[in-house]
């Protein structure tokens, strides 16, 4: 890449730099990078030359101009990240491309793991809980979906059968009572008995589909690679009059 | 910036392929819709054998427009194209599936159901 070449070139040709640069400008295409760069370069000599004061500098401009090209040349890498961030932030970034492959890049606000998993527990819980609910209301086929990997705005997902409008709005509304009462969240989403009825606390989605919405969207298809969570009640035999 | 008369893509599976806008709706005299919109829409062109067909009146959310949408964080979105997802009367989505990315603004807008079938949130 141009910055590699322009550099190596540097490093090389040591005191002649200058001279090299103007020949080198009919043959380069990127001939304005190129003119700019031995300026820059005399100008760090000064400033950061192993700390020389600024008479020094003047007395030992032939002896460190030597040394200065090694050294640069040496650790171009990191020396060209430190030194220059504000004025040359592409070659910054094209050197760290190199050297790392991929652009890093952690937001601040994440929380650490160990929170994550308190998160991810306390949600499951959550779900299993209102899961519970809606079986005693006599939901069928009810499913606890771990959605977290798949998507990032919600951790599970709770999908259940009602078989009728009341029904649907029985299981909506004893959700929504116990998890304020309990938890103190209120969903978002409908808030009247829908076919699809969504109630939204963030973490946990729940969906109460009539049976032929159920089979109609068939999110538990589109959601095919999430984990199911067994729920405890599952197992209990079924009751019988 | 969906106004009337604004064509539209259809990023579900319903059967309609294009949209026209006929009116937004929210306050009276609005100009504009954006992301997150109900809009009245005619349906300009279907596919063949499917429940919906052309020139029939319907509702629709915008979920894509061209125009960029800002967020507070700086952030600026903004697609190649603009589209809808076909809805009825309660909010439901006509169609199963949702193509391409959609905004996570809808959810806030109470369109979860439109962003739990859909493949990708921004």
């Amino acid at each position: 890449m141009v910055v590699g070449t322009m550099l190596s070139v540097a490093s090389t040709g040591a005191g002649t730099a200058t001279e090299f640069f103007g020949e080198f400008r009919h043959l380069c295409r990127v001939e304005s990078k190129f003119r700019q760069r031995p300026k820059r370069i005399s100008v760090r000599k000064c400033m950061d030359g192993n700390n020389f004061s600024h008479h020094n500098c003047i007395y030992r401009v032939p002896s460190t101009r030597n040394f200065n090209f090694k050294t640069r040349g040496s650790y171009l890498v990191m020396a060209i990240g430190k030194e220059n961030v504000s004025e040359d932030t592409d070659d910054t970034y094209d050197d760290l491309f190199n050297k790392f492959g991929k652009v890093v890049f952690r937001r601040k606000d994440q929380k650490p793991h160990s929170e994550e998993v308190d998160d991810d527990a306390e949600s499951l819980s959550f779900a299993v809980e209102m899961a519970k609910v809606a079986s005693e209301v006599k939901a069928a086929d009810i499913k606890v979906l771990f959605v977290k990997p798949l998507v990032y705005w919600t951790r599970f997902f709770i999908i259940a059968t009602a078989f009728s409008r009341p029904q649907i709005d029985a299981i909506g509304s004893k959700i929504r009572d116990l998890a304020e009462k309990k938890y103190a969240k209120v969903p978002s989403g409908d808030s009247k008995p829908n076919s699809w009825t969504l109630l939204d606390f963030g973490d946990v989605v729940i969906h109460i589909f009539l049976p032929q919405q159920r089979a109609f969207y068939n999110l538990e298809e589109f959601y095919g690679n999430a984990t199911s969570i067994e729920l405890p009640f599952e197992n209990q035999p079924p009751f019988r009059s | 910036m969906i106004q009337p008369q604004t064509h539209l893509n259809v990023a579900d599976n319903s059967g309609a392929r294009e949209l026209m806008c006929i009116r937004i709706i929210g306050a009276s005299n609005r100009r504009y819709a954006h992301i997150g919109d109900v809009i009245v829409a005619v349906i300009k062109e279907a596919i063949p054998n499917t429940p919906l067909e052309k020139s029939e009146v319907i509702r629709a959310v915008i979920v894509r427009t061209c125009k960029e949408l800002k967020r507070d964080n700086g952030m600026i979105l903004r697609y190649d194209d603009n589209a809808a997802v076909l809805i009825d009367q309660e909010g439901n989505p006509k169609g199963t599936r949702i193509f391409g990315a959609i905004a996570r603004e809808l959810r806030q807008l109470n369109f979860t159901k439109i962003v739990s079938l859909a493949p990708e949130v921004l």
